[in-house]
């Protein structure tokens, strides 16, 4: 059992998020969650579990879906990090947003930043995803208001239409 | 009335969200984003033991840390919750004694979260275990003990019996009993609880940001709690990550919270993991009901008898013991769409060493479907009728409205019968009865299971508001686009997008000109929030009224202005002009411009400003939505693995404000109804542990879990404004039921007849092994 606390120390990351480098001095424990949201402000990152099953937290490591609430920030090193600000436009939406939004694939919204991070790499590896297809990948995130159907439908739309 | 209200453009449209584009690129702001200056972190010490006296405490070693501002334990904060229904005292960090696992026993106050979290650690709590209390039926008995030593566990107990139901029950032909369970089950917003409190020193008001379902509420209960004046308190509710009932209730970190930053003059925040989430978000369901019906050989129903066992943890909720919420709402709506003349029903609610039950979506009613249903079903059984034929026998007709159930409800016309035969024709059922029969011959057991729902909703009282109106204030800017501010609570319901909808049809003017608040007391009128299916009746009917209000004093302001009578203005396209002559109109910007800033050509008498504040209240109780969800499900009897292969819904609330939101609502409520049916079970082990502590353990529906569901609305509209009837909860009353008759159909061969919820596989390969 710790009886006393060491005095904490930090080590100097240096991250590409969203494309851009970020040099910063981070606590080895510091989760991949909480840097991308409290030290550089991302937000849209969101933490649903800690646990590693709800997916919320889900960004793209060297373009591959993660769990960033199971990884270390030191871990990210030497990775690309993308989060749902990097498949976001300066402006609106990217027509895979648009289709979240068309067929109502929405509600709370909590979900949604790592259910778009989830899809947008499904749809550049399967660009024509059967429903099962969808359903499969998608389910590592779990969305306690919509019942998927709206998100499987939006998925599906925006791979039709060839949009991701 | 003109032309173009009869004819709302954008009432009933499957309009898209308002609120989508930040929630998709990720700039929402919920309570975890919210960030000030020189903002302390929280982090509490949970009691590991149900039940125990607490011999010591020692947080020096915590103080010790680094970074830690205070270490608190009762003693630093003296403050004391009182339900005052049932005065049992539940101090918000523990006194002397723990009653649950995961009761707060002490605060640490750090400058971030990972430091109180480390100091938290090194807090030494010394137990002296006491015997817990777990047992329902023996806690009645006050075995093993008491958990409150000055009262009695059985806390409430209610009888309640139709005259004559004695002589009724006993000369009916046929009688059953059955025993109907649903264990412990939790929301799970997936958005954790938490809050955040700034005091402003130059002011002394206190704002606390929540996640919860009712601002003014919440503002009300703190602000008694703290001894402060309401108008030093503002309560701001960001973005919420979905509610379901559980952040309707007032919670003693939020007091802990709020204290602590008064104390140490810093915006202090706590967020809860979800680890704390699962051991203290309200948990819901639990309740045992002891049925016996008396029918007759057509499978008519004479009379019900339902003894209800209820377990509501360790504290009751300030305003809403969960146990006494569940049975009542349970019994209340026993006999459903049925006309059961005669019931007898006794309701018994204890406390146990579990955390405090309050309210999930739908509340008793998916229980109170589960007993209609399964008792409907049992008889089919027994006098080997179709399921669906006995519920015809006992359906209550369309000639039956206004129709009071014996437990005194007084149900608005509903559509019981159609959504039956509608449901029936959508899977085309005798061909799947007939194709059901061919799968059994080849092994494969397929099972079709009916619910049948009565919804009651947007009540005089509900958990979230506990007021019979709401308000809503609007007001076009003077350049003419509108602002609406509402006390409603949100939590991902689209709110935004429903009330400009029904503000931009009085006022004739596109819905993205419409902005809606909610959430901040400062800014809102005074009202109940989200909860009990109210905000689209009671909110909508206020948005409506707000908007004719308005509408009005736009048409005589135009009227005067174009030398026109007043019943010749039409507002349309963001124009106010003479019927059917666009050249004689005048904008609504040029209208707001000269209310605002011309006041000289005003009429006589008129007040300058476009601003209203209107209350809304229903003429009604509750108005009471209605439908039938439909599964079709296989079980696998190998591996007691139960898959949904088709799901249909037929749902009636009324008239629509928006279809595709409604069937939002019901898709996600059909999966908490799978989870609730075949997942999702918070278990405590013989010592009261809480063993689902984690996502892995208490499982929720995934998208493989989760079928592609058929959706067929009915409209059956209420007295209310706008004929709508709330809807948020029905989908979670109707699919359990649905789900657990679906499986007792497969398994009809097996002689099995499910009762209890979850059911879980090894369940199902136990009765397969027993009945083959």
């Amino acid at each position: 059992m710790m009886s006393e606390v060491q005095t904490k120390t930090t080590v100097r990351v240096r991250l590409n998020v969203n494309g851009a480098v970020h040099e910063l001095d981070v606590e080895p424990r510091w989760l991949l969650s909480d840097v991308l949201r409290h030290q550089l402000g991302l937000t849209g990152t969101h933490v649903g579990c800690e646990q590693g099953v709800c997916g919320a937290c889900t960004v793209l490591v060297d373009g591959k879906p993660e769990r960033s609430c199971l990884m270390f920030a030191v871990q990210a090193e030497g990775h690309e990090v993308t989060t749902i600000e990097g498949l976001t436009p300066a402006d609106g939406l990217s027509p895979l947003q648009e289709a979240f939004q068309e067929h109502h694939a929405l509600q709370c919204g909590f979900c949604t930043p790592g259910m778009v991070v989830t899809a947008a790499a499904l749809l550049r590896d399967r660009p024509n995803p059967t429903e099962e297809e969808v359903r499969e990948a998608l389910s590592g995130n779990v969305c306690r208001c919509t019942g998927y159907q709206f998100i499987v439908d939006a998925v599906l739309a925006a791979a039709k239409e060839g949009r991701s | 009335m003109t032309a173009e209200m009869l004819k709302p453009r954008f009432t009933g449209a499957r309009v898209t969200r308002i609120e989508d584009a930040r929630l998709l690129r990720g700039q929402a702001r919920y309570l975890d984003d919210i960030a000030a200056p020189g903002m302390l972190e929280m982090a509490f010490v949970r009691s590991n033991r149900a039940a125990a006296r607490i011999l010591s405490i020692d947080t020096s070693a915590a103080l010790r840390v680094p970074g830690v501002k205070a270490v608190w334990t009762f003693a630093d904060i003296p403050i004391t919750l009182v339900n005052s229904a049932y005065p049992v005292q539940q101090p918000v960090l523990a006194r002397d004694e723990v009653r649950h696992v995961g009761e707060l026993v002490v605060a640490v106050i750090a400058e971030d979260r990972y430091t109180a979290e480390d100091a938290a650690e090194l807090v030494q709590v010394k137990y002296d275990p006491l015997p817990p209390v777990l047992d329902t039926r023996a806690a009645m008995t006050d075995e093993p003990r008491r958990v409150h030593a000055d009262r009695p566990n059985r806390f409430y107990h209610k009888v309640q019996e139709t005259d004559g139901f004695q002589q009724a029950f006993a000369g009916a032909p046929r009688k059953l009993k059955l025993t109907f369970t649903t264990h412990r089950q939790t929301g799970v917003p997936l958005e954790t609880r938490g809050c955040a409190a700034m005091p402003d020193p130059a002011s002394g008001r206190l704002t606390v940001y929540a996640t919860h379902q009712s601002p003014h509420n919440f503002r009300a209960q703190l602000a008694r709690v703290l001894g402060l004046p309401e108008n030093l308190v503002r309560v701001v509710v960001p973005e919420v990550g979905g509610g379901f009932g559980i952040k309707a209730m007032f919670y003693p970190e939020y007091v802990v919270v709020a204290e602590a930053a008064r104390r140490l003059g810093r915006p202090v925040k706590w967020v809860s993991d979800r680890t704390e989430c699962l051991l203290t978000d309200a948990h819901a369901r639990d309740a045992v009901h002891e049925v016996e019906v008396a029918f007759t050989e057509d499978g008519r129903i004479v009379a019900l008898r339902d003894h209800v066992l209820g377990d509501t943890g360790a504290y009751p909720f300030l305003g809403f013991a969960g146990a006494v919420g569940e049975a009542g709402w349970a019994t209340d709506m026993l006999t459903g769409p049925y006309k059961i003349p005669y019931v007898s029903i006794t309701i018994d609610c204890v406390f146990s060493n579990k955390a405090p039950t309050g309210p999930y979506r739908g509340v008793g009613g998916p229980i109170g479907a589960q007993v209609h249903e399964g008792v409907v079903d049992a008889i089919a059984r027994e006098l080997q009728m179709d399921p669906a034929d006995v519920r015809r026998v006992n359906f209550i007709g369309p000639d039956d409205f206004p129709y009071e159930t014996p437990t005194g409800n007084v149900y608005d016309p509903g559509s019981y019968r159609e959504s039956l035969e509608r449901a029936l024709a959508l899977v085309d059922y005798e061909r799947l009865r007939r194709q059901q029969a061919e799968w059994r011959k080849q092994g494969r057991y397929v099972g079709i299971g009916l619910c049948s729902f009565v919804e009651p909703s947007a009540f005089a009282e509900s958990e979230a508001g506990s007021i019979p109106y709401e308000a809503a204030s609007v007001r076009i800017e003077p350049n003419g686009t509108v602002t609406a501010s509402f006390g409603l609570g949100p939590t991902g319901q689209g709110h935004e997008t429903t009330m400009a909808q029904l503000i931009a049809d009085q006022l004739g003017v596109d819905v993205k000109d419409v902005v809606v608040l909610h959430g901040d007391t400062d800014s809102a009128p005074f009202g109940g929030g989200t909860g009990g299916s109210r905000s689209g009746t009671i909110g909508g009917g206020a948005a409506v009224r707000a908007g004719q209000e308005l509408r009005t004093k736009l048409v005589k302001l135009a009227a005067h202005l174009l030398e026109a009578s007043e019943e010749d203005i039409e507002l349309t396209e963001g124009k106010a002009q003479v019927a059917g002559v666009p050249a004689r109109g005048l904008s609504i910007r040029e209208l707001a411009r000269i209310a605002y800033t011309d006041v000289g050509r005003l009429p006589e008498g008129m007040t300058p400003g476009l601003e209203v504040l209107v209350r809304y209240r229903p003429p009604m109780a509750a108005t009471y939505s209605n439908g039938i969800h439909l599964a079709v499900v296989e079980v696998d009897v190998k591996t007691g693995f139960v898959r949904v292969l088709d799901y249909v819904v037929v749902n009636d609330c009324g008239k629509l404000i928006n279809p595709m939101i409604v069937e939002g609502q019901i898709h996600g409520g059909v999966a908490q109804g799978i989870g609730s049916a075949l997942l999702e079970e918070l278990r405590y082990d013989g010592n009261g542990q809480l063993v689902t502590t984690s996502l892995m353990d208490y499982l929720l529906p995934s998208s493989t879990d989760v079928p592609r569901m058929r959706i067929e609305h009915l409209e059956t509209p209420s007295a209310a404004e706008g004929g709508f009837k709330g809807m948020g909860e029905g989908s979670l009353i109707g699919a359990p039921g649905a789900i657990a008759n679906a499986v007792s159909d497969a398994l009809a061969p097996f002689g099995v007849f499910v009762t209890d919820l979850p059911i879980r596989p090894e369940q199902i390969v136990r009765w397969v092994r027993q009945g083959a």
